[in-house]
């Protein structure tokens, strides 16, 4: 790309390249992050440091730091299929697709480089497309999880105690869960249903799709104020693998408030990275990739008055752009991407070729 | 004779090197075979004392070098792997050959004369080398060319690959009889615009010394730091301002010039670059001489038109720098520390339109690593104050391996053992565990001053004569096979350098000597009641289910024979029933008869 073309569009773009991609991006820190590798039947997972350059602020210029540092680095037996970290501690679990435990490590700290797994928690069955987990939000750690809606359960990761279990004969494949506060879940099933849960209460109510297609596959995004949000405060959005977006209120899951159709190439094989993230800081700005090689970004405020379907208010092409992927047989598709947690506009995502970028865009409208 | 384990082998490596990432100082000795090698001989330049130089005590307390030494090899000209050399050879005292590659024999003295000039002229030191001792030390200089076999004595040789990273530098594989040792010095696995990637063959070292200043890092793409590069610079001559690189003489300069040249055509822009004068000619006229040392690219372009002479970039002539309008210039020396490119900074500091941007380490002291660590006022001499008011850039453009790049290497010449110099230990356990996993070989990473002892395996050749061959051939079983170790007996005759392995018969005769056979007689008491003959073949009977897979005969004339082993049963008049066994062997067979002398001393079963 030329040079006056990016500058117009991005402040800062960094490319880098990982030896074996990943599909998961997690934060462990103000400025770390873990990526693990899917490909090959033994797998790295490694807690690296963003390059300190994005943090110089004024001094960028005198901060020559612009490459990531490997901190820890362990080994896992299976691909990783998802990663999550337990906030407040050096803790991380995993879920693999080809074993039927989760495993628990923990990163480090600054005596030794090497992650080593400290745990495994046991599951009722293996998932190729590996269990979905997500972090409890008490003060004890623990972590909900299940492949399918009747195995969804919170354990405790410390004694592996069962703390809850879903009460709900379905057999549904999850798609993601999430807690939205201390004892608020949501569970999203691959066929776009909403189960919304609270672990003091043993049943849980779910919300189907009114016009569900067959064949479809969904993923969920959950945007709150905070991570011990009321469920007042949040809104989930939901999207097909063809492309179909519905935003919901939490308080009313039973009839989304927004309806739309983004403009993307539906591929049912790549339904495995289908991701929708709400931004941390821009108000009612998420984000799409999973489709192809591009992360779009869009902005929700002025959806429920467009008839047709929304143009993203940025498109980042830079996975489909680079020299291997010319040349390869096979493009590129995003596995995952990122919102950086303080820094507005800038993002991190991943593709399948292994390349990683982290990159801050230039809105044309506000940053003129 | 089990020729691959061998009675302890190996050799050991001391590694001096500075900590930290950017600064640092290589100088590593290694004993190999009975030799001592000394790999680079750097200068730390962080320090203003005597701790720059490497401790040369390690080799011996007192006195001069040459006698602990076979050889110094020097792998490229960056200070912190040769600065120290005139220091050690004439000041300490070394008289033996140091080998280097020819374009670093070439550049080598200029960068140590600037250098030294700066030290004693500008800093007024007095315990540095002079410029006679330079030349003194190049005297002693063999060049090497890449891919060619130097015999350093009738034990030792050494050869050269391409290392990438600056032009002329070298990887260097040690080879004494069998084992072997490579040292990579400073090496680069990714291509550049004016330099190849690093290659070696499969030459399977038992050691390989490798860098590992960057081992933890995931670099950014070079196309990004370009870019970024480009950025800058455009954006600064687009407001009218100017640009300041302060480069060292050779090294990185001729990559940037190369990416400006190439930018200015595309984007058809018109501000001057410049470059030092007498740089230029100096750049030019060695990149000319030593063109196989650069890229693919640039030599097959070199033959339309000379790469390193430029359209967009023009010598600098001082009275350039009070011009008015945008302009870039390349001046040296790299750290703003003398001569024009301070010259430059001082008249350009003031103006906020203007940029320098750091290309590299600074030492502290300088007025580089001043305005890296964001001063904006300097004090100069006379007591004048600077403002600092331009935009202060730092880019690294220095050309390393990362994690990926050695591991690349690792695949490339297999070695057995590997050393990583240059980092901390606790942040490099996950990628000592990533090699050892993957290669299944042992990784070291030694502390400074720190001494690691290789083992080795090596294989000594015999030669194995034609009859204990055939008659090995005889007894069946697997072929020989490199991979599975047989036992065989044999005489293993050394004489004149030669080994031989022949059957023990040969060697007698060789040897005019007669052969011994040493037979065991043993006699076991055993109370039976049969008579001498079914007593005999009871024993055979007994014999013959305990020892399956032997062969046992029972032969007439009185005897149980198995093997070499001979059994006969007397007994007295006297007392019929109570039989001696005889037992008879040879000295081959020992094990066998001791395991039956003991079988009978048991008794037979009923």
């Amino acid at each position: 790309m030329g040079i006056s073309s990016l500058k117009a569009r991005y402040k800062d773009l960094h490319v880098f390249q990982l030896e074996h991609p990943t599909k998961v991006i997690e934060w462990t820190g103000d400025k770390n992050i873990c990526v693990a590798g899917y490909t090959g039947s033994r797998s790295e997972i490694l807690e690296l440091l963003l390059p300190l350059k994005l943090y110089a602020g004024e001094n960028q210029g005198l901060c020559a730091e612009r490459d990531f540092k490997v901190q820890h680095g362990g080994f896992s037996e299976e691909p990783i299929e998802s990663l999550i970290h337990i906030s407040g501690t050096r803790c991380v679990v995993t879920s693999g697709s080809s074993s039927s435990t989760l495993q628990i490590w923990d990163i480090g700290g600054d005596d030794s480089d090497v992650i080593k797994r400290t745990g495994v928690i046991n599951l009722k069955s293996t998932s190729v497309k590996g269990c979905k987990i997500a972090p409890g939000l008490t003060d004890e750690p623990a972590v909900l999880h299940g492949s399918c809606i009747s195995e969804v359960q919170l354990t405790e990761i410390a004694t592996g105690r069962v703390l809850y279990t879903v009460a709900k004969e379905s057999s549904d494949s999850v798609s993601g869960l999430q807690f939205v506060n201390a004892c608020v879940f949501l569970i999203c099933a691959s066929d776009g249903t909403l189960f919304m849960g609270d672990t003091r209460d043993p049943s849980t109510c779910h919300y189907p799709l009114e016009d569900s297609k067959s064949g479809l596959h969904w993923a969920f995004g959950l945007r709150s104020d905070s991570s011990q949000s009321e469920p007042s405060g949040c809104t989930v959005a939901r999207l097909s693998s063809s492309g179909h977006m519905l935003l919901s209120d939490l308080r009313n899951l039973q009839s989304p408030f927004c309806q739309t159709q983004l403009n993307v190439q539906h591929d049912a094989s790549k339904n495995d990275f289908l991701n929708v993230s709400w931004a941390p800081v821009l108000d009612r700005c998420l984000s799409v990739s999973g489709f192809d090689g591009t992360v779009h970004i869009y902005n929700t405020i002025n959806w429920s008055t467009e008839g047709q379907s929304p143009q993203p208010v940025f498109s980042h092409r830079g996975h489909e752009m680079s020299d291997e992927a010319k040349y390869s047989g096979s493009p590129p598709v995003v596995t995952t991407h990122s919102w950086h947690q303080s820094r507005p506009k800038t993002i991190l995502s991943v593709a399948t070729d292994g390349s990683l970028h982290v990159w801050d865009w230039v809105d044309k409208i506000t940053d003129r | 004779m089990e020729s691959q384990k061998s009675a302890a082998a190996g050799f050991w490596v001391a590694a001096s090197f500075g900590a930290g990432q950017d600064v640092g100082r290589s100088c590593i000795l290694v004993s190999i075979g009975g030799k001592n090698i000394m790999l680079d001989c750097g200068m730390h330049m962080g320090y203003n004392d005597d701790r720059r130089f490497p401790d040369f005590s390690y080799i011996t307390q007192n006195g001069r070098l040459t006698e602990f030494l076979d050889c110094v090899i020097i792998s490229h000209f960056h200070l912190d792997h040769c600065g120290a050399l005139p220091y050690m050879s004439e000041m300490v005292g070394y008289d033996g050959p140091i080998y280097m590659t020819h374009p670093t024999k070439a550049i080598c003295p200029i960068l140590l004369e600037d250098f030294r000039k700066i030290t004693v002229d500008k800093k007024g030191e007095t315990n540095f080398f002079t410029s006679q001792m330079i030349k003194d030390c190049m005297k002693k200089v063999v060049p090497l060319n890449l891919h060619q076999t130097v015999q350093v004595d009738e034990e030792l040789e050494i050869k050269a690959y391409y290392a990438g990273h600056v032009l002329g530098a070298a990887m260097v594989q040690i080879k004494v009889g069998s084992e072997s040792v490579v040292y990579t010095g400073d090496y680069n696995m990714t291509p550049d615009r004016h330099l190849g990637a690093a290659w070696i063959d499969k030459c399977r070292p038992d050691l390989l010394i490798s860098e590992s200043t960057y081992a933890t890092t995931i670099r950014d793409s070079k196309r990004c730091r370009e870019r970024d590069f480009l950025k800058k610079v455009h954006e600064t001559v687009e407001r009218g301002g100017k640009v300041l690189i302060p480069v060292f003489a050779l090294g990185r300069a001729q990559e940037l010039c190369i990416l400006l040249e190439t930018f200015w055509e595309r984007m058809n822009l018109k501000a001057p670059i410049y470059f030092s004068t007498g740089l230029t000619e100096k750049a030019n006229h060695y990149y000319k001489l030593f063109i196989t040392w650069t890229n693919q690219k640039i030599r097959k372009t070199f033959v339309q038109r000379n790469m390193f002479e430029f359209k967009h970039i023009k010598a600098f002539d001082r009275s350039y720098a009070d011009n008015p309008g945008p302009m870039v210039v390349f001046a040296t020396p790299g750290m703003l520390h003398a001569g024009q490119s301070l010259l430059i900074f001082k008249k350009w500091a003031g103006n906020e339109k203007n940029m320098v941007i750091m290309p590299g380490y600074c030492v502290q002291g300088t007025v580089g690593h001043k305005i890296l660590n964001g001063q904006k006022k300097l004090e100069m001499e006379g007591r004048a104050t600077l403002d600092v008011k331009l935009q202060v850039e730092y880019m690294s453009f220095s050309a390393h391996a990362d994690a990926k790049g050695i591991m690349q290497l690792i695949r490339m010449a297999e070695p057995r053992n590997m050393l990583l110099v240059h980092g901390e230990a606790k942040k490099m356990e996950f990628l000592k565990d990533k090699i050892e996993q993957e290669f299944s070989i042992s990784c070291y990473m030694p502390a400074n001053g720190e001494t690691t002892s290789i083992v080795t395996n090596p294989s000594v050749p015999v030669d194995i004569s034609l009859n204990l061959l055939k008659r090995e051939m005889a007894l069946g079983g697997p072929l020989p096979d490199a991979k599975r170790p047989r036992t065989m007996h044999g005489t293993l005759i050394m004489k004149d350098n030669s080994l031989r392995l022949v059957s023990p018969e040969q060697a007698l005769k060789e040897l005019g000597l007669s052969e011994h056979q040493l037979r065991f007689t043993c006699r076991v008491q055993l109370h039976d009641p049969h008579s001498d003959n079914d007593t005999l073949g009871r024993i055979y009977t007994h014999l013959k289910s305990v020892l399956k897979t032997y062969s046992i005969q029972h032969v007439p004339d009185g005897t149980v024979i198995v093997e070499s082993i001979v059994i006969k049963v007397t007994s007295s008049a006297e007392e019929p029933n109570l039989k001696v066994i005889l037992l008879s062997w040879s000295y081959q067979d020992e094990e066998l008869g001791s395991f039956l002398s003991t079988l009978l001393k048991k008794g037979l079963p009923s």
